[in-house]
């Protein structure tokens, strides 16, 4: 607990929202193109971009990267199918060829393999958007702060996070923040977290109220740098996330966690995404 | 074509399964701020737009805006049911301006194919060339092209061409206009397209004309005066290449007024008065277009057959009526004496038992009778007692010249009777190919009264439907003018190749003629600037809007304030007037020592006389028609003189 002694839930101030602000959100997408035997190939793309709103909150594509890429257990492909898909597809993820008898486990290695690529991806372009930062300009990302240390030190730069999946509270503390109720936060604690270790800190905000849904209806998480500053700001940067409830980013489903800006990017990467993976063309049918 | 600078587009075109792209029709977007707009022509792919092969060219027909907000109620969530909490969303959603375009022409033509998904451009002037397919007869060898006004959508400023072959003839002809009176710009709109039409009247056809009818107050008075223009219309005119000034050869008929000496017309300024001609006709005249009195309650064959019998053995012959008197029917007065005569002669010798003389029942002697003298009173200024003391020159039309009829004062049957022998006139003089012209534009305004689409099948009605659909062979055109189309008779306006719209009344566009309109056009037209109009032509596959400039003449309002019509002349000095006209020479004060105990009427009859003969020496010849001729004892009182003369000047304000 870095804010007070145990964890307290606190109503949030007046909104006030931060000029320029940068959105950083990324997409996945991949699909089997083809066979060897049971050796299954598959065709992904990745997606990262960022949008900042100007200052009549329209939003503008300031960085974007993708990859198109094939993954393989190029190990297990036979000697004749290899060179011609080496040849077609420059970029080929080798995968571990030992999980191709079992096909639903094969896929799992697979689905991990794109989400680490994304990861990647967006982190390059976390770190990319925080060096060009604007003097007052804020970095919202979905998703968590501390995959790069240089992002997660970023004195302008948070993390949105939907799902919940790690705890990091419990007792009283735990149930004080699943209970939040709408328009308050709670105390700030602090984070270790990700692949990097680096300590980051962090609190609950609850954008809709819940009752009548599940726990974790409009629950954030949010995650800023570890330092003193981030205490005092609390309040301030809770009530701004707040009021970026408006507009709703329906129709997608998780509408209620989901800020609308870091919907419009992902929307943006996915009306730009090719419709099938690039690679796809470019392999031979099996 | 050398493309002056690369063009930028201003639009993708996008198609999906639920709206996707035909040959006829094709959707795109644009940014939030652009300069298109209902009306605007585009285009998509063409040189130097990476899209080489297929150019397809479009009117915008319809817009939207929407954004990515699934259902109202969320904007309503969104902001917790407070919409100033609406306006602090700090994100703006997505939005699109989407736009729906009309095809006008796709090159190639064959295979016809739906629009190609590709950039879209605005159009230049050689674009909206091509677009309105007016390539065709304004760069050709023997161009037909008639600047009709500006296209100004999106910013640019490009001629609009009509083609003489398809508004003059002999490939369609007629032109219709409507819209709400005084918002529409009728009357301007075709005060222009006559200027225009004779400054680019293609050489190769010949000589042109025009004959308007002047049916509402000043409107046409003033055709040779010049209006006060902007330089912005100036500017307009020189786009365009068509001269500024008012026209240069104008001849105003206009009948007089019941004393037979005053002029019945709002031009009788004294600066411009002597440019007007006396329209007067006489019983002949009138005979040959009796069916034009009869038909408006009571055709039927007997009086036919009876006014024939008129005009062919009694008008201008000698004639026994068979009760011992001869006549020489020549005036209504003759016509009255013989009617009288016969009448008599009937119930002298028979003792009221027969009731029929020759034939024909005495009551359809009577009604014809009626009719016949009913006009020589109602219209007494037009229709004299003297054969036709001044007409129009039916041979010797002059070119480019501008003949207008004032029949705004005349009584409804007189304007129909004036109407269906000067139509019908030109079409004989045309057919003939004596008119003098080659080609003339009849424009008439307040069409729905003279082919109005329900009512009998009148006279006039019927002859209309005649020029619309033969005129173009002929060189008889038709330039009408009303303000609800939907009243005019079908296929008057049906036969018109070009269709003309100012401002409507949304009432008008909901009847089933603008079924073919999109919302937002027809609204457009609800909402039209005065000075634009709406045009179809046979060569545009859409309907164009256009600016047109103020008409190059003094508008009729403005023309009575700066001439303002003189009072009626007494008697004498509406007679000296007329005879100075003739020769400048005649003193006043010997016309008014001759005439002073005359009758009138033979005063009357005597400068009829002069105007019919146009003598060298005037008062001479005055002289000897007024002593040569005496009233015949017993002719008077005719019994129109018992009616007191009509002389119906409309209250309306013009
Ligand atoms: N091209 C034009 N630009 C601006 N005003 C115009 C133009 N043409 C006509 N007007 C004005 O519009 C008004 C109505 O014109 P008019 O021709 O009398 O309409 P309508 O015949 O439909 O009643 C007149 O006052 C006229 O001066
Ligand atoms: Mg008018």
């Amino acid at each position: 607990m870095v804010e007070d002694s145990e964890l307290q839930v606190h109503p949030i101030p007046e909104p006030q929202i931060p000029n320029p602000v940068s959105f950083l959100n990324g997409m996945q997408r991949w699909s089997v193109v083809a066979y060897d035997g049971v050796a299954q190939i598959v065709s992904a793309y990745v997606a990262a971009a960022v949008c900042r709103r100007d200052k009549r909150g329209v939003l503008h594509a300031t960085f974007e990267r993708s990859r198109a890429f094939a993954i393989a257990p190029l190990d297990r492909l036979s000697p004749t199918l290899r060179p011609v898909l080496e040849q077609a597809v420059p970029d080929i993820e080798p995968v571990d060829g030992e999980l191709v008898g079992q096909p639903a486990r094969y896929l799992e290695q697979v689905e991990s393999t794109v989400r680490r690529a994304r990861a990647h991806l967006e982190r390059e372009l976390a770190e990319a958007a925080t060096a060009a930062l604007g003097a007052d300009e804020w970095l919202v990302l979905d998703g968590l702060l501390s995959r790069s240390p240089a992002v997660a030190r970023h004195p302008r730069a948070l993390g949105v996070i939907k799902s919940h999946g790690a705890q990091f509270l419990d007792g009283r503390g735990l149930e004080r923040a699943l209970t939040l109720p709408a328009g308050h936060r709670t105390s700030v604690f602090a984070v270790r977290g990700g692949h990097t270790r680096t300590e980051v800190y962090s609190w609950y905000l609850r954008l809709w109220p819940w009752e009548g849904n599940n726990l974790q209806y409009g629950l954030l998480r949010v995650e800023a740098r570890a330092d003193r500053e981030t205490i005092a700001r609390a309040p301030a940067l809770s009530s701004w996330l707040f009021a970026e409830r408006a507009p709703l980013a329906t129709p997608a489903t998780r509408w209620d966690r989901l800020l609308y800006p870091l919907h419009h990017v992902e929307e943006y990467l996915k009306a730009r995404a090719p419709r099938s993976p690039a690679a796809r063309s470019r392999l031979p049918v099996a | 074509m050398i493309d002056k600078a690369i063009p930028v587009p201003i639009g993708r075109v996008v198609a999906t399964e639920l709206k996707p792209a035909t040959p006829h029709q094709f959707h795109f977007w644009t940014p939030t701020d652009t300069t298109i707009g209902i009306g605007a022509i585009v285009k998509v792919g063409g040189s130097g737009t990476g899209e080489e092969g297929r150019v397809v060219y479009g009117v915008v027909t319809e817009g939207f805006a929407y954004s990515d907000l699934a259902t109202p109620l969320h904007d309503v969530v969104g902001a917790e049911g407070d919409p100033t909490r609406a306006v602090e969303a700090p994100t703006a959603r997505q939005q699109i301006r989407y736009w729906t375009a009309a095809v006008l022409r796709q090159t190639p033509e064959e295979p016809l194919q739906p629009v190609p998904l590709g950039q879209v451009y605005v159009a230049d002037d050689a674009d909206v060339a091509q677009a309105l397919r007016m390539d065709s007869y304004l760069y050709s060898a023997t161009p037909t092209a008639i600047p009709v006004g500006l296209y100004t959508s999106a910013g640019r400023d490009a001629p609009v061409y009509l083609d003489a072959d398809f508004l003059l003839g002999p490939e369609a002809a007629h032109l219709n206009i409507s819209g709400m009176s005084g918002l529409a710009t009728k009357t301007s709109a075709v005060e222009f397209l006559l200027a225009s039409i004779f400054a680019h009247f293609p050489a190769h056809k010949g000589r042109v004309a025009a004959v308007c009818f002047n049916v509402k107050g000043p409107d046409l008075c003033f055709l040779d005066q010049p209006a006060d223009l902007s330089d912005e219309d100036r500017r307009r005119y020189e786009r365009l290449g068509v001269p500024s000034t008012p026209f240069e050869r104008v001849q105003l008929y206009a009948p007089l007024k019941a004393d037979g000496v005053n002029l019945n017309t709002l031009r009788t300024h004294p600066d411009l008065v002597d440019d007007v001609e006396p329209l007067t006709w006489g019983l002949q005249e009138v005979v040959d277009y009796a069916e034009v009195l009869l038909n408006r309650d009571d055709i039927d064959a007997k009086a036919d057959a009876f006014i024939d019998f008129l005009r062919d053995r009694v008008l201008g012959r000698t004639f026994d009526d068979g009760f011992g008197t001869t006549h020489r029917v020549q005036t209504f007065a003759d016509l009255d004496r013989l009617f009288r005569s016969i009448f008599d002669g009937l119930e002298v010798i028979s003792g009221g038992r027969s009731d029929t003389w020759r034939t024909h029942h005495i009551a359809t002697m009577r009604k014809v009778r009626n009719r016949l003298l009913n006009i020589s009173t109602r219209c007494k200024g037009l229709v004299t007692d003297d054969g036709p003391s001044s007409d129009l020159p039916w041979q010797d039309f002059k070119d480019r010249t501008v003949y207008v009829i004032d029949i705004a004062n005349v009584d409804p049957l007189g304007q129909d009777l004036v109407f269906a022998r000067v139509v019908s006139k030109l079409r004989e003089q045309l057919e003939r190919r004596e008119l003098g012209v080659d080609a003339v534009v009849v424009f008439v305004d307040e069409l729905n009264k003279y082919a109005p689409g329900d009512g009998p099948d009148t006279y006039v009605k019927k002859m209309l439907l005649d020029i619309s659909e033969r005129g173009r062979y002929l060189g008889l055109v038709l330039f009408g003018a009303e303000q609800f189309r939907s009243q005019v008779h079908r296929r008057v306006v049906g036969n018109a190749g070009t269709q003309v719209f100012g401002r409507m009344d949304m009432d008008e566009l909901a009847t089933p003629g603008y079924q073919v309109l999109t919302p937002a056009t027809k609204n457009k037209l609800a909402t039209l600037p005065i000075g634009e109009l709406m045009v179809r032509h046979p060569h545009f596959t859409q309907p164009i809007f256009i600016r047109f400039p103020k008409p190059p003449v003094l508008r009729g309002r403005d023309g009575v304030e700066r001439f303002p019509p003189a009072a009626d002349v007494p008697f004498e000095d509406a007679v000296v007037r007329q005879l100075v006209r003739l020769d400048r020479r005649v003193r006043p004060n010997q016309v008014k020592d001759l005439i002073a105990d005359r009758e009138p009427d033979d005063v009357r009859r005597a400068l009829a006389a002069v105007r019919r003969i146009r003598p060298d020496d005037v008062l001479a010849y005055f002289r000897k028609v007024l002593g040569a001729r005496v009233t015949p004892e017993g002719a008077l009182p005719r019994e129109h003189h018992t009616v007191p003369p009509l002389n119906p000047i409309s209250d309306e304000p013009y």
